[in-house]
């Protein structure tokens, strides 16, 4: 691949003694939305924790947008242009929408047009502009997600890592979500994505990445990935040798 | 009615004092699931910092300005590097009964070392009583409520104003979303040792003009604020704060008008009341653990 945005090589990672991710390598293309897929344990998240300096790596290097990245804190590698929007609600709930919105820069406490940033971030989210000053703790589900990638999108980052974006949100809001990442991906932002809903995620992907046993099994066009017969197979719990 | 405002105002002192101390149980508690038993030792101790700088002949500010120092760095640093951090790996459990140990091991070292006597120690503000309007108040305990006071605001100004004070408050309330934005968790919990060093250190300086220095204060101090923050609610700084000012007034109120005898009972029937009415505190909020 020509001058990947992120470059993961051999990477060796895990909790205590468990090891999650044995050797695993892939890189991700620029401006692209590129899918994780994988049966439970295959280190899908634990690979995003990696990336993002949250895991600390026995071995392996990663790098972004051409310089080595390996063992930076998660502060570093929000200045450098990634965000990581993990599964779950991740935001805090006693704390006002705009409050919510004004940590999402913490870490880049350089943003002069912090506020102009926001207002905008508001003009593009209707729903959340109507509740900016109430407690984040009354949104709904898909109105929590949405403000999570809002307020990682304040800091213009070159690479998002989101994971599972849709669980817990209604097919409309599944939806709706995914069309902000094609928005988001249409003004060259480049989006790496953990998804359980692995067809409707792949169908508007341009890559696919199958993960298991933490080693990347398949990397490909998105449509290639999701017409590959070994998928489904992998999906009902078979192993990708006993597929093949 | 006068001797009852006097009462109230007194009351008001010994509350001060004990919010300074709770302020500070609760903030370990927020950020890093620390009950510190010690907390009373820990408002026993700087006065005798201080008590030992005054003999190697600093004058009194300079001896109050060296144990507030030292309050930070070995009540506030060392305290989370050296006991917190290694313990908290086991669960909160173990760490609440290593600071049991602690408050053991800072009494019994002081009775030791320095005296088993309790021992004068000076005031910045005098201890002359005044008259107002029929009331008749000690400077001294409104210097008390005014020092504590300008403590409480300043530190809630720095939480709620600085970005290092918002930092702290995104770690209480979720370190993992903190560190996804990149808050370095682990200074800011260091930052509210610090604070809390500094917390009984001016409680420590407040407190030991009137009940004087002496190695089993922080016993019955201890116990006080840890009810305190309790009543209070010990998941929040303002049920902290509210919680000691209720328990100053009515330990003084109790005294004056039931009984000396039951005075310390009456936290204990305070603290009853809340856990059976209301178990999350007057200002706190009700936390879920699975255990």
């Amino acid at each position: 691949m020509d001058n990947p945005l992120l470059k993961l090589d051999g990477i060796i990672a895990g909790y205590g003694s468990m090891t999650i991710l044995n050797g695993t390598s892939f890189e991700v293309r620029r401006g692209v939305i590129t899918t994780v897929i994988g049966p439970n344990g295959a280190g899908k998240s634990t690979v995003f924790k990696a990336i993002f300096g949250l895991l600390k790596l026995r071995a392996g290097s990663i790098h972004f947008d051409g310089q080595s990245i390996t063992g930076w804190s998660p502060r570093r590698l929000i200045e450098a242009g990634i965000v990581y929007v993990p599964q779950g609600r991740n935001i805090f709930p006693e704390m006002s929408v705009r409050h919510n919105l004004e940590f999402g820069a913490v870490a880049a406490a350089n943003i002069a047009d912090l506020p102009q940033r926001i207002e905008a971030a508001l003009d593009r989210f209707p729903a959340l502009r109507e509740k900016a000053d109430v407690q984040a703790s009354t949104l709904s589900g898909g109105q929590q997600k949405q403000l999570e990638i809002m307020r990682g999108l304040l800091l213009d980052p070159k690479l998002i890592l989101i994971d599972e974006p849709s669980i817990g949100l209604s097919p409309l809001l599944v939806q709706e979500t995914f069309a902000i990442l094609k928005e988001l991906r249409a003004k060259g932002v480049t989006i790496l994505m953990i998804e359980q809903n692995a067809r409707m995620a792949l169908e508007m992907s341009d890559d696919g990445l199958v993960l298991e046993l933490g080693q990347t099994r398949l990397h490909g066009p998105a449509h290639d990935i999701l017409n590959d017969p070994r998928i489904a197979q992998l999906f009902l719990g078979g192993a990708m040798g006993a597929a093949a | 009615m006068a001797s009852f405002m006097s009462l109230v105002i007194a009351g008001l002192a010994t509350g001060a004092i004990y919010a300074l101390i709770a302020i500070g149980f609760s903030l370990l508690w927020q950020t890093s699931q620390t009950i510190n038993f010690a907390q009373g030792e820990f408002v026993m101790l700087p006065a005798f910092f201080v008590l030992a700088a005054i003999n190697a002949g600093a004058p009194f500010w300079l001896a109050a300005l060296i144990g507030l120092v030292i309050s930070v760095i070995i009540l506030g640093a060392m305290f989370k590097r050296l006991l917190v951090d290694p313990m908290l790996r086991h669960g909160v459990l173990p760490l609440a009964i290593a600071t049991m140990a602690l408050s053991i091991f800072l009494r019994e070292s002081v009775k030791e070392f320095y005296s088993a006597e309790a021992s004068p120690f000076p005031s910045f503000i005098p201890g002359t009583t005044i008259g107002f309007a029929g009331i008749s108040v000690s400077l001294q305990h409104v210097g008390v409520v005014l020092v504590a006071i300008a403590s409480v605001m300043a530190l809630t100004a720095l939480l709620d104003r600085t970005p290092i004070g918002r930092q702290m408050q995104a770690c209480a309330q979720n370190p993992d979303v903190a560190r996804i934005l990149g808050i370095p968790v682990e200074r800011m919990i260091m930052y509210t040792f610090l604070i809390n060093g500094l917390l009984v250190g001016i409680a420590s300086l407040l407190v030991s003009p009137i009940y004087l220095a002496k190695f089993s204060s922080g016993e019955t101090l201890g116990l006080a604020a840890f009810i305190a923050a309790i009543v209070g609610g010990f998941n929040r700084i303002r049920g902290a704060i509210a919680g000691g000012f209720l328990l100053g007034i009515a330990d003084n109120l109790a005294a004056a008008y039931v009984s000396t005898q039951y005075r310390g009972a009456v936290p204990l029937f305070l603290l009853i009341a809340v856990i059976l009415l209301r178990p999350q505190g007057l200002f706190g909020k009700a936390e879920e653990r699975t255990v």
